[in-house]
């Protein structure tokens, strides 16, 4: 089901304190990246370069800073809220994302929801950016369009863009 | 350096430092110590050289109260301001600028100190004029030496102080069913008891407005659901008879089957009695709906204290499990939702859900449908606000899930903020009492006072010497104003006092209200404690712990030195969370002049919301819940949690019920949510994003952006007052 090694399982504590992602911020509180308040952490770089997108800053794979994923866990653990993984495009960053979802559910069991770029057949072809998938429980997918742009929809930009609710 | 001096009356004329000297002169004449030469020189000289190049009279005057004060000789400054106080008193030319700015219409601080209040009007002028008139009348006649004092020095700001004179009482939760059992005499018309859902709802309307015209705060039903439920079963028996007309069979056996609940069904198919009776429903459901926009509208729309303010109304709600109460709080909810007129969204009544454990909060609890519903009526319509029941300090030992009159015994607030719940005089309930009269303390000043003490331990506990010393201030002030107050007759208060007021139908017209007024309680309040905690420690209860353990010390005092004037005084005194509308820029303008800019402290024009977190700081919702909670056990008179949410709430009503959870997890007592809602005036059209300047719809620049002030919501801004309107500017979404 998951593309770690059982060298890497025996080992967690230490790996994911190893293990970094690369975040732009962590907004803890927010009421726009799904239901409820939710903690989002908000990863860099992203290669779909949306026209239209409302935060091109983002793009930057070397933007923002290092955290391990430990960190990250005792952020969202502190926070208490459920959580949205979002960019950039987190997927760009599948391994360790896969790593922050199953520790975030093992550890906390909190709701995820992760925004990405890709379809969801896109993610289902791929074997590493569907990685984290066992872990989330809501994927929002595709490419902001701008023709397709509605500011009526609920936490997503264009119309084309979908709200898919995994069931495991 | 000072060239020219505006005279009182506008002339301007040169400037003669002689004035000066002669004025200090007079007032050290009248001490033991008397004359001294080069003190009087060396204060002349100072403030010529440092002085502006054109000032009034009431600026230098000022500066050489300040110099004074600062001097040796503190004798010899209040000589001075006493002389000031009686020129002041004769003189009176401040009375013609005030006129001539009311009748003006300008927008300034005086018209706009009440964002509720339509100052341009006849009637609201007339009652400006009356305001401004009676506060003076106040100062020179009513306070004693020591409290006149304390409020000219800023330490101290007396609300509703216009009002003092005429011996009114704040505030009041209505027992509403007295009224509708029994009916009342407002005015010139009697009114009966009433029997359908309608009648019920207009007497609810006219009880507040009446009652709004004896007080001078806000009017409060605390139980609508179970004062209202009776009138749904009624309305339900009369479409039963109006059927039994029709059909000529009796349906009395219907008149009390029981209900699960009053929903509408379509009644296709259906035959027999089963068809009549559903269609009695049917017909009632929506004649409660009616009846619920009706008493919104009404709300929205009568117009009471000589036709310039809608009523400061507020309903709370949500614990009655019966089919009947179940129907009044859905069918408000379902009005509320939809809106008034065009479907913009009611500003008053203030609604207040009545969060439960075992009744309206938990998924296997009877009324969370309907608190499910509040959410979603919350996320577009800013209400209902929270009010949790099952706060430690909220729970009343007599409750009990099967007394039909349970409601006595649940808390119930103001939808400003102000709590009446415990009573040392009698039965502990919020029903048929209210505020006697709040004062509020400028903690900030005292807490910059002590700004110049370097040693911390020593400045802190100097600050808590001088607080000591306000606060007696304050509680004695309070007591005289109370003194002053039972000395009213109950006919001055005619509905107030035959039928609401707890105790208040044992007087005879002619006696003085004094044999009941103690059921009421006396606030003392507080403001800017961020601001008192940056100038006492250099950081603020949001960002700092050390600072939030200080707060939480100085919050406690102010509590317990309260408990001790309750038995001192023998009445009911609470801590208040001041929530300071007019009062959040008059304290912070005086202190500038003062003590100028301090940055933290004085370098925004408004001060902190009483125990809030400063609304210009950043943090998590869940950690300003965390920082604001333990204070809400402290501050018995009224305290509130605001929440400013960052998205459009509508199209998630979860991030609503998120929030309650964080109040029932901290044991928060009252809070609400803040959200941007703009509406298209012109087209209808709705959102939630920032600084809207135009319709995205039709393109009109005609915007409405609903925002919350002390608790009460308001259109446009343009009534908001100077200070109030930075602290807008300033707030940050919790995220």
């Amino acid at each position: 089901m998951t593309a770690l090694s059982t060298n890497e399982l025996q080992e967690p504590e230490e790996l994911l304190k190893q293990k970094t992602l690369r975040v732009i911020d962590i907004i803890d509180g927010t009421s726009v990246d799904g239901p409820g308040l939710r903690t989002s952490i908000y990863l860099a770089g992203c290669r779909h370069a949306c026209p239209g997108c409302h935060n091109p800053s983002t793009w930057d794979f070397a933007a923002g800073q290092d955290m391990s994923i430990a960190s990250l866990l005792d952020v969202i653990e502190e926070a208490e809220f459920p959580v949205t993984i979002s960019g950039g495009d987190p997927l760009y960053q599948s391994e360790g994302v896969t790593l922050l979802a199953r520790e975030i559910k093992r550890r906390l069991g909190l709701d995820i929801w992760l925004y990405t770029g890709f379809t969801i057949e896109e993610i289902r072809a791929s074997e590493r950016l569907s990685q984290p998938l066992p872990y989330i429980d809501t994927i929002v997918d595709g490419p902001f369009i701008e023709s397709k742009r509605d500011p009526s929809l609920h936490f997503r930009g264009s119309t084309n863009q979908r709200i898919i609710h995994l069931k495991h | 350096m000072i060239q020219t001096v505006v005279k009182r009356d506008g002339r301007v004329v040169g400037f003669n430092e002689e004035k000066i000297r002669a004025a200090i002169r007079k007032a050290m004449l009248q001490t033991e110590k008397g004359e001294d030469e080069s003190l009087l020189q060396k204060i002349t000289d100072r403030i010529t050289v440092t002085g502006t190049d054109q000032m009034t009279v009431e600026q230098i005057q000022d500066r050489v109260e300040l110099e004074l004060m600062k001097s040796p000789r503190k004798e010899v400054a209040k000589k001075y301001i006493a002389y000031r106080d009686q020129r002041n008193i004769a003189r009176r030319a401040k009375t013609r600028d005030m006129f001539l700015e009311i009748i003006e219409a300008k927008n300034n601080d005086i018209t706009r100190e009440n964002a509720n209040m339509n100052t341009d009007s006849p009637a609201g002028m007339m009652m400006k004029f009356a305001s401004e008139t009676t506060k003076p009348f106040v100062d020179d006649y009513l306070l004693s030496p020591e409290v006149r004092e304390a409020v000219r020095g800023g330490y101290l700001h007396i609300h509703d102080k216009d009002y003092y004179p005429t011996k009114s009482l704040t505030c009041v939760q209505h027992p509403l069913d007295r009224i509708l059992k029994h009916g009342f005499s407002a005015g010139h018309g009697e009114s009966r008891p009433a029997k359908r859902i309608e009648t019920a709802s207009i007497i609810a309307c006219i009880s507040l407005e009446t009652a709004q015209n004896e007080m001078h705060g806000g009017q409060a039903i605390p139980a609508f659901d179970f004062y209202l439920a009776p009138f749904v079963r009624s309305s339900l028996i009369e479409e039963l008879k109006r059927l039994e007309e029709v059909s000529g069979k009796s349906l009395e056996h219907l008149y009390h089957k029981e209900l699960t609940d009053y929903v509408k069904r379509d009644i296709s198919g259906l035959e027999g009695e089963e068809r009549l009776f559903a269609h009695a429903v049917n017909c009632t459901v929506s004649r409660v709906h009616q009846a619920m926009e009706a008493f919104i509208h009404n709300m929205n729309t009568i117009h009471s204290r000589g036709g310039n303010q809608v009523v400061f109304s507020s309903i709370n709600y949500g614990t009655d499990t019966s089919a009947e109460g179940r129907c009044i709080i859905r069918e408000l909810l379902n009005s509320t939702y939809e809106g008034v007129g065009g479907g913009a969204t009611a500003i008053f009544p203030i609604q207040i859900w009545k969060k439960k454990r075992g009744v309206s909060y938990l998924p296997e609890d009877p009324n969370y449908d309907l608190y499910q519903l509040a959410c979603k009526v919350t996320a577009r319509r800013f209400f209902p606000n929270f009010l949790n029941l099952d706060a430690t300090f909220n729970q009343h030992e007599k409750w009990d899930a099967s007394d039909p009159e349970r409601y006595k015994y649940e808390v119930a607030t103001m939808g400003c903020r102000t709590r009446v719940f415990e009573n040392r005089f009698g039965e502990k309930t919020s029903i048929g009492r209210g505020n006697l009269s709040f004062t509020t303390i400028n903690i900030v000043r005292i807490a910059i006072e002590c700004m110049v003490i370097k040693d911390k331990d020593e400045r802190i506990s100097k600050f808590f010497s001088k607080l000591d010393e306000v606060l007696d201030i304050a509680a004695v002030q309070l007591c005289e104003r109370f003194d002053f107050q039972k000395t009213a007759l109950a006919k001055q208060f005619p509905l107030l006092m035959s039928r609401l007021w707890n105790g208040g139908d044992s007087l005879a017209p002619e006696d003085t209200i004094e044999a009941v007024i103690n059921q009421g309680t006396l606030g003392i309040g507080f403001i800017g404690l961020a601001e008192a905690l940056v100038a006492l420690t250099g950081k603020h209860h949001g960002e700092c712990e050390e600072a939030q353990a200080l707060g939480l010390r100085i919050v406690s005092h102010m509590r317990s030195r309260v408990n001790e004037y309750c038995e001192k005084y023998r009445h009911n005194f609470s801590v208040l969370a001041t929530p300071a509308e007019g009062l959040s820029g008059k304290f912070t303008a005086k202190d500038r002049r003062s003590f100028g800019i301090i940055p933290g402290v004085t370098d925004r024009i408004f001060y902190t919301n009483s125990n809030h977190v400063p609304v210009y700081y950043h943090c998590s919702p869940r950690h300003k819940a965390k920082v604001e909670a333990p204070y809400h056990e402290l501050t018995g008179g009224g305290h509130i949690f605001y929440v400013e949410i960052d998205g459009d709430a509508t199209h998630n009503p979860k991030a609503i019920s998120d929030i309650v959870d964080l109040m029932d997890r901290y044991n928060i007592g009252y809070g609400s949510v803040n959200h941007n809602r703009n509406r298209c005036m012109k087209c209808g059209y709705e959102d939630a994003s920032e600084n809207l300047e135009k319709c995205p719809s039709c393109g009109s620049s005609h915007i409405d952006r609903l925002q919350r002030i002390t608790g009460y919501l308001v259109g446009t801004t343009d009534r908001w007052n100077s200070a109030k309107l930075a602290e807008l500017n300033d707030r940050v979404i919790h995220k």
